[in-house]
């Protein structure tokens, strides 16, 4: 939504027409119907008189999921997982501005909201808030598009807050363009420079933090950032701060403009490669929030893996993590399409399912889910739906794990496996083309016993390019094709061999 | 001048066109009142002096001083010679027929240059109609209540019932845009007797409706044009909208672009006109443009499509014209990349060039111009004698004038004077039937004494009140005019769009809600088209009197609450959802219901009386007899038995006992909060954001209805006001109400170290302001009142910052504010910025700051900061443990 809302502001400023509703929101997947028989979609129905812009969800003791909202309320729900959902809402707080992430801990609930982090409480059980501590509001917050996205608690108990740049190119009050973390008594500790507008903050499975970043300036596309301590995350407009922090100073440089992200991150050596590139409108437009598979199992295939909503194109993603050379890096993977309206954010249930919702606005940013506002859940049938699971790297290729056993008389083929390799420009123009495209060559497959993965020996991988893989022929050994067959790697880094 | 147009209607002048008074004509009221009618509606008293009362109530003229701007004098001179002609119906007497057609046109003429020559303001002068707007006001004028007394109009203009209706006259021969839309925006400075009632229409409507009234304006001109905007390359209808239309001078764009010097994208202006050749023979039109067509002579030459995906194109097209003019008509598309217009003609003798305005209009043939009218000294003069002498003056007594002397009304004989057909008298084309009522009311009409029913009833004849409302006895919304009461919540069956029915109206609502209904606007039933006018106090006010003593109903048995807690309670459990609730169709406290859109309840106690609010929650359709409202007592037995043991009189009476709370009664459950109105009810109600102040403003609004801004970047009180509390968009509010305190930004404490240094403020630039001043915001936490205590820290102090409405002794909200400081070591001498003005004094225990009075306690001294505005600062020491500081703001 950042990412929407910057665009819209900008082409208004260079007095361009905005875009029409009618702008073209590029291919869907087209897997919609395929993927409704494994998770279908579910609405989680909202009364008339509730104004429901849902930003953030939490879940609360008993069974109940929270909603923080645009307008600044949070909404208790009741009975947002049953089969079929028999949702009442409660209105436990109000008059908050606009509430971008929730987090229950210790019987509170902490919102993130653009100007405060806020530790909510309701004191005297009458089901409404009346305690609403300030843990910090030490930020800048002057100028319209300086949005806040928060975390849940960390396994310290902080809250991490990723802080828009006041616009796509400026940061004008203090850390916008920074990552902060507070602390659980109200410490707010500057992590990182570098973002630009970023979206939904959550850990991955080993509890390293990370931030979703939009395209624009400094960012060809959407890429999932490592939010890692004093370091730079690539828009250099947030350097301004780093007086104001102490014990740390400025990188020496500044990344050059019109560059690439290999020859930048040598340069300077603060700067952090973005750890997963979502290559623009073939993965999302506008990612939002994210949360960690941690269901074991309920939810399929994919324990310990992220999964993200999409705001422009009404989708969800997952991703995979893992951490090469001390850098990481993964791959991102199409999921679920046909969402009914902009996805703000997702919460995984205690039930194993996945709640998504969020809104549209009206202002001419185009959305493909066309309801104003929905709160969604996908549920998984039981059936496994056959998926790339996880893309990993190895010193000379990759090693390819599926759901369900591949058929190795296709799987055992190299020419099942097309794969591509682009990277984008790094500079301070909006977003960049897809550029250096090179073809590796695929020169061997080999089926593992239980048949489940496949090590794929290349030749010509490709440092900070995506690598885009492409496996139509592929065959389940129930004679099944893929659910998808698309799957992009960001490799930052080449493991040595052993 | 237009003599001849003149003479012509002299000669209709000889068939009698009757005086029209609709509401005379339609209504019950007995015969003796209607005469009586006639007489005041007529003036007649204006003339034949009568008692007090009777001048009173007569219907006065309309003022003159100003007519030369506001009517056309052309008009205005026909209009004199021969009112019945040039306005059928009016009531406006002729002149005596004893005068020579020729005679009275010298007078008229005469009469016209001395009123021309009274008015002091600007010149009359007509403008071109715009008939996109002119669209809009038919659907108006049909709609919020014009024909209602005035004629409903086919397309074509032509009135539907005449007969029964006020007449207009042709207005776009009397008016200009500019008069008439004054007229109808102030009808009451020209018509001071309120028959004409103010409509209280919104300007842009009331232009639309001056526009459609004055639709027939001609005014030379040289091409007539219409706009559309959206995408226009689908085709000028549907979705996409006319936007207006008028006249220009040539094929440019010069009169269409708006203010940065561009047309705006998506624009479509059709020209219409006609072209002057001299030469006859073929024409090349060379256009450039990215789309739009040319017809000539009703023959399209050139057409291209418009398209975004191109820029401009160039067009030539060539027609064969005829000496003369050739109707020529050009729609023309902005669109594309870069978007312009170039328009040249070449021809016979004709070099290639833009076709100059000279060789275009509106109309191939000449359309008279209205040129103001010399105002001639010795004309005037005459005028001003005949304007005494004809006894316009009597009339028309905004004007001084020589006083002629006429028979009292008292001595006044049926069949005699102005009632006979005598030449010498003025002609006022009564019926005979009209001539009946008034001989009939004539003898009676000196010692007339109403009674209350008589005069209401009167009343409501006289300002036609039964052209929108049903009374039983004395008529209602006629059948032929029914279908044009129209309104927007369909659910609500006709009493969506009827006015509400006047039967027994005295004996349902309060005297302070006729009051406010009748004096000052006052609107419930925002669903309904048509607008309850103003019709003047002087006219009107004595209905909020006169209805109460008229109207009566039984009384109903009321019950005895012992336990009034209980009895609200009840009420408020059986208004919300999973009760009776009533929230599903009405709104609430001024919060849209689900679904119907009925009336909003929270002003019931307000509005009605609770005799009748009693005998209507048994039985609506007593009252309605189309009414959706279901009965929840059929038969007096209550369907809720476990609400206050069934008993129907005590619930009732409960759902009455939670309303009289007013806007102050607990939201029910199941109000929906949509709007964006944030309403106060009986607990605080908050938001926060961008706004009035900074971006971390905190609004507040109590029950009370007094609000404040909190501003919790700078831990300071910001704003405090009256009224309604605010509205919210995600992430922002704005304030509502009125009466509004402003304090200036900046921390509240500081510790000024010269007297003459600035007050700190976030600048744009002071990045860790204000914590470099020691401060940190702590957020806040609700009583059970839900109203907020501030936390914050000064340094090593501790702040508790409680705000609390109040109500002076007689009834005024004021704010309490109580701070609490806590301190561990004691802290020396800093200032507290309370609050600047232009002007502070000193005044009994505190401030007085401007219009606020502030009063202080628990700290002493106290100085004024010179300057613009000037500051006061109180001084704190603070001793170690807790120190309270209280003020009170009142204003």
């Amino acid at each position: 939504m950042v990412n929407m809302i910057l665009k819209s502001l900008t082409l208004g400023v260079l007095g361009l027409p905005a875009l029409s509703l009618a702008e073209d929101l590029g291919a869907m997947w087209g897997t919609a119907e395929a993927e409704a028989k494994y998770y279908p979609l579910i609405d989680i129905p909202i009364p008339p008189e509730v104004p429901m812009h849902p930003g953030s969800f939490e879940i609360l003791p008993d069974q109940k999921l929270a909603v923080g909202t645009r307008r600044g309320d949070v909404y208790v729900i009741t009975g947002a997982f049953e089969t079929p959902p028999n949702p009442t809402y409660e209105l436990f707080a109000s008059g908050q501005d606009e509430i971008f992430g929730l987090s229950w801990k210790d019987g509170t609930l902490t919102a993130i909201q653009f100007g405060e982090v806020t530790r909510i409480k309701d004191t005297d059980g009458d089901g409404s808030a009346d305690q609403f501590h300030a843990l910090t509001n030490n930020w800048g917050y002057a100028e319209g598009h300086e949005f806040a996205f928060g975390s849940k608690h960390d396994r310290d108990g902080n809250i991490w807050v990723a802080l828009g740049l006041s616009g796509s190119y400026k940061s004008h009050n203090l850390f916008r363009g920074w990552a902060v973390k507070v602390t659980p008594d109200g410490k707010m500790i500057p992590v990182c420079s570098g973002l630009r507008s970023p979206g939904g903050v959550a850990a991955n499975a080993e509890g390293v933090m990370f931030t979703i970043e939009s395209q624009g300036p400094w960012n060809g596309s959407c890429s999932l950032k490592h939010l890692k301590q004093d370091h730079f995350l690539g828009h250099p407009a947030s350097y301004n701060w780093y007086p104001f922090v102490v014990g740390l100073d400025a990188p020496a440089v500044e990344p050059k403009s019109n560059s690439r992200m290999q020859i930048e991150k040598k340069r300077v050596k603060e700067l952090v490669p973005p750890a997963i590139l979502f290559p623009y409108i073939k993965m999302g437009r506008s990612i939002s929030g994210f949360q960690l598979d941690q269901t074991k199992g309920k939810f399929g295939p994919f324990e310990n893996q992220l999964f993200f909503g999409d705001y422009t194109l009404s989708l969800i993603m997952r991703a995979t993590t893992e951490e090469i050379n001390g850098v990481w890096q993964g791959a991102c993977y199409p999921f679920r399409e046909g969402l009914d309206t902009g996805i703000m954010n997702v919460q995984f249930t205690p039930k194993g399912q996945l709640i998504a919702g969020g809104f549209t606005t009206s202002r001419q940013w185009p959305v493909r889910g066309e309801k104003p506002f929905a709160i969604q859940r996908l549920d998984w049938t039981g059936k496994t739906p056959f998926e790339i699971r996880e893309i990993k790297i190895r010193p000379d290729g990759f090693l390819l794990n599926f759901t369900l056993p591949v058929d190795p008389s296709v799987a055992a083929k190299p020419e099942t496996y097309t794969l591509t390799t682009y990277t984008h420009n790094f500079g301070a123009g909006y977003g960049s083309p897809e550029v250096d495209h090179t073809e590796p060559i695929v020169k061997r497959a080999v089926v593992s016993d239980d048949r489940l993965s496949v090590r794929l020996f290349i030749e010509g991988i490709q440092e900070s390019h995506i690598h885009d893989f492409d496996l139509a022929p592929m065959m389940s050994a129930g004679k099944k094709p893929l659910l998808h067959t698309k799957a992009y790697y960001t490799v930052n880094e080449i493991p040595v061999v052993q | 001048m237009r003599s001849s147009f003149f003479i012509f209607l002299s000669a209709l002048s000889l068939s009698h066109a009757q005086v029209i008074l609709p509401s005379v004509e339609s209504n019950q009221l007995a015969p003796e009142l209607k005469g009586r009618v006639l007489i005041e509606e007529l003036n007649c008293v204006a003339c034949h002096q009568a008692d007090e009362s009777f001048t009173a109530a007569s219907r006065k003229s309309p003022l003159l001083a100003s007519v030369g701007a506001r009517v056309n004098p052309e008009y205005l001179k026909d209009f004199i010679a021969s009112p019945h002609t040039v306005k059928p119906g009016t009531t406006m007497p002729g002149l005596p027929d004893s005068l020579s057609p020729q005679e009275k046109e010298t007078i008229a003429t005469e009469i016209t240059h001395y009123l021309v020559s009274l008015n002091k303001g600007h010149e009359f002068k007509q403008e071109a109609p715009d008939s996109v707007a002119a669209g809009k006001g038919n659907e108006l004028f049909h709609s919020v209540g014009c024909v209602a007394c005035h004629s409903p109009r086919d397309p074509d203009g032509k009135e539907l019932l005449r007969k029964t209706s006020v007449p207009l006259g042709n207005l776009s021969e009397k008016y200009a845009h500019k008069s008439l839309r004054a007229f109808l925006q102030r009808p009451h400075s020209v018509r001071p007797s309120g028959r004409m009632p103010d409509l209280r229409i919104p300007g842009q409507d009331l232009d639309s409706i001056t526009h459609y009234l004055l639709k027939d304006t001609r005014i030379p001109g040289n091409l007539a044009y219409t706009t559309w905007r959206g995408k226009v390359w689908e085709g000028l209808k549907g979705d996409v909208k006319a936007e207006k239309a008028g006249q220009t001078h040539d094929f440019s764009l010069k009169d269409f672009q708006g203010g940065n010097g561009k047309v705006p994208q998506h624009t479509a202006i059709r020209f219409n006109g006609f072209l002057n050749i001299n030469t006859p023979g073929a024409y090349t039109f060379h256009l450039e443009m990215n789309g739009g067509s040319l017809l000539l002579n009703g023959k399209e030459i050139l057409n291209e499509a418009p398209s975004d995906r191109r820029g401009v194109k160039k067009l030539t097209g060539t027609a064969n014209l005829k000496q003369g003019w050739n109707p020529i008509e050009f729609t023309y598309f902005q669109t594309g990349r870069n978007a312009f217009l170039k328009f040249e003609l070449e021809g016979p003798g004709f070099k290639r060039q833009n076709i100059p305005s000279s060789l275009l209009a509106t109309l191939d043939h000449p359309i008279p111009v209205v040129n103001p009218l010399k105002v001639n000294p010795d004309s005037v003069a005459k005028g001003k004698v005949h304007f005494g002498k004809f006894g316009c003056a009597k009339c028309h007594d905004d004007i001084k004038s020589t006083p002629k002397n006429y028979p009292a009304l008292s001595a006044l004989k049926k069949d005699h004077g102005c009632l006979s057909a005598s030449p010498t008298t003025p002609r006022f084309d009564l019926t005979p039937k009209q001539k009946k009522l008034i001989a009939q009311a004539l003898p009676k009409a000196e010692a007339a004494l109403f009674t209350d029913l008589q005069l209401v009833n009167k009343t409501l004849t006289t300002f036609n009140c039964v052209a929108c409302h049903d009374r039983e006895g004395l008529g209602g919304i006629s059948p032929e005019r029914n279908s044009y009461f129209t309104g927007t919540s369909e659910t609500l069956g006709d009493q969506g769009r009827l006015p509400p029915p006047l039967t027994h109206v005295g004996a349902k609502l309060t005297k302070s809600w006729l009051k406010e209904i009748l004096l000052h606007g006052g609107r419930q039933r925002e669903y309904l088209n048509t607008r309850m006018p103003l019709f003047g106090e002087a006219n009107v006010g004595h209905l909020v009197e006169g209805f109460g003593k008229v109207d009566s109903l039984e009384e109903a048995t009321l019950p005895k609450v012992v336990n009034i807690r209980e009895s609200k309670n009840a009420g408020y459990q059986m208004i919300g959802a999973g009760g009776l609730s009533c929230i599903a169709c009405h709104d609430f406290n001024g919060q849209k219901s689900g679904g119907a859109g009925a009336l909003d309840i929270i002003h019931t106690t307000k509005r009605l009386q609770k005799n009748w609010f009693h005998l209507y929650m048994r039985q609506p359709s007593r009252f309605h007899p189309t009414v959706i409202m279901p009965s929840y007592w059929p038969g007096g037995q209550a369907i809720r038995k476990e609400v206050l043991n069934g008993d129907t009189e005590q619930q009732i009476e409960a759902l009455w006992a939670y309303l009289s709370d007013g806007q102050r009664a607990k939201s029910p459950k199941g109000l929906s909060r949509q709007s964006r109105e944030l309403r106060v009810a009986d607990e605080t109600v908050m938001c926060r954001g961008r706004g009035p102040a900074s971006y971390r403003g905190i609004g507040v609004g109590y029950p009370e209805r007094i609000s404040l801004v909190f501003d919790s970047r700078e831990m300071n009180l910001r704003h405090l006001w009256k009224g309604e509390f605010a509205s919210v968009n995600h992430g922002s509010f704005q304030l509502r109400g009125d009466n509004r305190i402003t304090f200036p930004e900046g921390i509240p404490f500081h510790r000024l170290t010269d007297m003459d240094g600035p007050w700190p403020y976030k600048g744009k630039t002071n990045y860790t302001f204000p914590h470099d001043h020691g401060y940190q915001y702590r957020g806040y936490r609700l009583n059970k009142e839900k109203r907020p205590t501030f936390l914050y820290h000064y340094g090593d102090i501790s702040v508790e910052d409680y705000f609390e409405d109040a109500l002076d002794e007689k009834g005024k909200a004021y704010f309490k504010r109580t701070m609490t400081f806590n301190t561990t070591a004691p802290q020396e001498k800093f200032y507290f910025r309370v609050a600047s003005g232009k002007k502070i004094t000193s005044a009994q225990n505190g401030w007085q700051i401007d219009s606020l009075k502030l009063h202080l306690s628990g700290a002493s001294g106290g100085e004024i900061r010179h300057g613009d505005p000037q500051e006061l600062l109180i001084p704190i020491t603070l001793p170690a443990g807790k120190t309270t500081l209280h003020l009170e703001y009142r204003w």
